[in-house]
């Protein structure tokens, strides 16, 4: 891999976890929040798979992408599932509203 | 003689106890009491089994693999005086708790609570392993607030348990911290191993182990300047003051120094900082003694200021006399917090300006309490007063000018325990009070109690040469027939002269009429104590700080779910950089 292709997914990788973050914090709809949490995650798998390809151990970053994959549908099914519930009893999806710790 | 089914016994009855207990249910309250005194009392007699069987040899050894060390358990002497002590009064405040406790809701969770105290406290002592021991140590302190809190409906029960949880979990910490640098310095968890190397430690690493522990065991044991959280502990049943706050968990740090001393008696000013945390805590808690007016605060500061006689046995050098006025304490301690329980269960009150007079309705319970009281005061040929005089002739031996603060705290013992007495059982009775003799389980424990108040003194020939048996090679102890004892503390003008304070100190009391003046220029003093010296206006400081600085960081804490996943992942990226800038170089 050239160090150009490198440089490009590196560029990627900071583009998807930077828009990912920056979801997190400027949307309030739940749904939102777990899409941005998705998109942040997708950078990190770029990141992973690059990162064996760079270190010649290709093998390694893919079975650690596929982990990461795993887990983070786990995260997504139970954060929707979550939202379903927070509706259903809250009536909101708005997570300002949602916090109780504020006065 | 003692293997490792006995080990498996002592400490797993009460456990198991406490798991039958509780999935009886509260609906069978009265299989609740039956089998809760089964299993204490089947703990009880397999501790004085182990009695004859102590050694200095790991008896029970549990691999936990190469990071943890091995779990070791050594009923030696010391070990299995404790294990004995805590099985047997554990035993009679279950007895005693089936009067006290009946009709109360819940009984589950207090029975269970209980025997797992009992468990954890025997495992405590018996540990070999430092891990192991702040394992046990953190239990009995989480049964403590429990118990404190068991009335949960109740706020003073409330704050006074999380008060007793904050105060010794800040000295578990500096267990915590002086086990792992012992861990990090010697390779072993064994507490053998590091009492045989200790001299080998920097002599730096060696004092911050040796105060980190003398903080864990001040906190434990309510001594100076920690001793703020034994009062408030009083909101707990009478049975659990006797069992946890008087015969056994306060005692943990007394056993915690007695354990470690041989490692660091050469440590500079330690020996000297454990003598005046002991005298402090026998004066200030006196005078605090003197000052209350809840029969139970009295006690429970008449508890911190014996707690500072056995510290006080420890920095002077007198190893055996500390534990031999353990004993003694915590049978006439459980004893007079029993009593106590007695006459409140009565009387409905433990407001001792409301008493007086119930000497009449309650014969029994005033009898046992004055014997009780008698040998609190060190009165002859009671146990406290042998386990006392033993003491403070270790004291004079050391030849340090402080036994004269110890021996002067003996006056002042005689002094408020007077004022007890006269207060609760003689007079004239200041209000209408409810008052009755105490029902049969009761009499049972307290006259058991009484018993062993009058006669535990016989035992120091036995018990000094179990302790020399087992202990002689590291801590160097001594056996002492009874003969022996009897001439040594007669032999002491010690003695003496703390009959004649012990004289004074009663004279005192009777004769409180003539002193009112003098009464009335000590004032000052009576408010300063009654006001705990400060010590609680100190804690509400602390208090205020942390909730000040707890408000002002609150900013950080939006509750708002984006922020948080943020920090979460921050956080995260911060770890992997640092990993890779220290792993990467």
């Amino acid at each position: 891999m050239t160090d150009t292709a490198l440089q490009i997914i590196v560029i990627g990788v900071l583009g998807l976890v930077g828009v990912g973050l920056y979801g997190l914090l400027a949307v309030r709809n739940l749904i939102k929040v777990i899409v941005a949490l998705q998109i942040a995650v997708k950078g990190v798998l770029l990141g992973l798979v690059a990162a064996g390809m760079a270190s010649g151990q290709p093998n390694l970053g893919e079975s650690l992408a596929v982990t990461v994959i795993v887990a983070d549908t786990i995260v997504a099914v139970v954060g929707l599932a979550l939202a379903v519930q927070v509706r259903r009893h809250v009536g909101t999806l708005d997570i300002k509203a949602l916090s109780s710790l504020q006065r | 003689m003692a293997n490792s089914l006995i080990i498996l016994l002592v400490i797993g009855l009460p456990w198991a106890g406490a798991l039958v207990v509780w999935l009886v249910g509260d609906r069978r309250p009265g299989w609740q009491h039956r089998l809760a005194v089964l299993f204490s009392a089947a703990a009880a007699v397999v501790a004085t089994v182990l009695l004859f069987g102590a050694t200095d040899r790991p008896v029970l050894t549990i691999p936990l693999g190469p990071v943890f060390g091995d779990m070791t358990f050594i009923p030696d002497g010391l070990a299995a005086l404790l294990t004995a002590i805590a099985a047997i009064i554990g035993c009679l405040a279950v007895i005693f708790s089936m009067d006290y406790m009946r009709g109360e809701q819940q009984l589950g969770r207090y029975y269970a609570l209980v025997l797992f105290f009992i468990g954890a406290m025997i495992g405590l002592v018996l540990s070999g392993s430092l891990l192991q021991m702040f394992f046990f140590w953190e239990i009995t302190a989480l049964c403590s607030y429990a118990l404190i809190s068991f009335n949960n409906d109740d706020p003073k029960a409330v704050a006074g348990g999380i008060k007793a949880l904050v105060v010794t979990t800040l000295g578990g910490v500096g267990l915590l911290i002086g086990a792992l640098v012992i861990v990090g310095y010697t390779g072993s968890y064994q507490i053998a191993d590091f009492l045989a190397q200790a001299h080998t430690l920097p002599a730096d690493v060696l004092a911050l182990i040796a105060f980190g522990f003398l903080l864990a065991a001040a906190a434990k044991s309510a001594q100076f300047p920690f001793q703020t959280w034994l009062p408030g502990a009083m909101e707990a049943p009478s049975p659990i003051s006797a069992l946890i706050h008087a015969a056994t968990m306060v005692n943990a740090g007394v056993y915690l120094l007695f354990r470690f001393y041989p490692a660091f008696a050469a440590v500079p000013n330690w020996t000297a900082a454990v003598t005046l945390v002991g005298l402090a805590s026998v004066l200030l808690a006196g005078l605090m003694a003197l000052a209350a007016h809840d029969l139970k605060r009295a006690l429970a500061f008449s508890t911190i200021s014996q707690l500072g006689y056995m510290v006080y046995a420890i920095g002077a050098g007198g190893l055996f006399a500390s534990q031999f006025h353990l004993l003694s304490h915590a049978v006439f301690k459980a004893l007079l917090f029993l009593a106590a329980g007695a006459v409140i269960h009565a009387a409905g009150t433990r407001d001792m300006r409301l008493m007086g007079g119930l000497g009449q309705k309650m014969p029994l319970v005033r009898a046992v309490f004055v014997i009780g009281a008698l040998a609190l005061a060190g009165v002859p040929i009671l146990n406290g007063f042998w386990s006392k005089e033993l003491v403070l002739e270790a004291g004079l031996v050391s030849d340090t000018p402080w036994v004269i603060g110890a021996i002067l705290g003996a006056g002042l013992t005689a002094l408020y325990t007077a004022r007890m007495i006269g207060l609760v059982f003689h007079g004239q009775p200041r209000s209408e009070l409810p008052a009755h003799d105490a029902p049969p389980a009761m009499r049972f424990s307290l006259v058991v109690l009484a018993a062993g108040a009058l006669t535990t003194w016989l035992l120091v020939g036995p018990l000094s040469a179990l302790f020399a048996r087992t202990l002689s090679a590291v801590y160097g102890i001594h056996a002492l027939t009874l003969l022996e004892m009897i001439e040594e503390v007669l032999a002491t003008p010690a003695t003496w002269l703390v009959l004649l304070l012990v004289a004074l100190g009663f004279a005192a009391w009777q004769q409180r009429s003539w002193l009112a003046g003098l009464a009335k220029a000590l004032a000052p003093i009576a408010w300063v104590a009654s006001h705990d010296f400060g010590f609680e206006w100190l804690n509400r400081q602390i208090v205020r700080v942390t909730m000040g600085t707890a408000e002002v960081t609150r900013i950080t804490q939006t509750g708002v779910l984006g922020w948080n996943v943020v920090g979460i992942i921050g956080g995260l990226i911060v770890v992997l950089a640092l990993l890779v800038l220290v792993w990467g170089a």
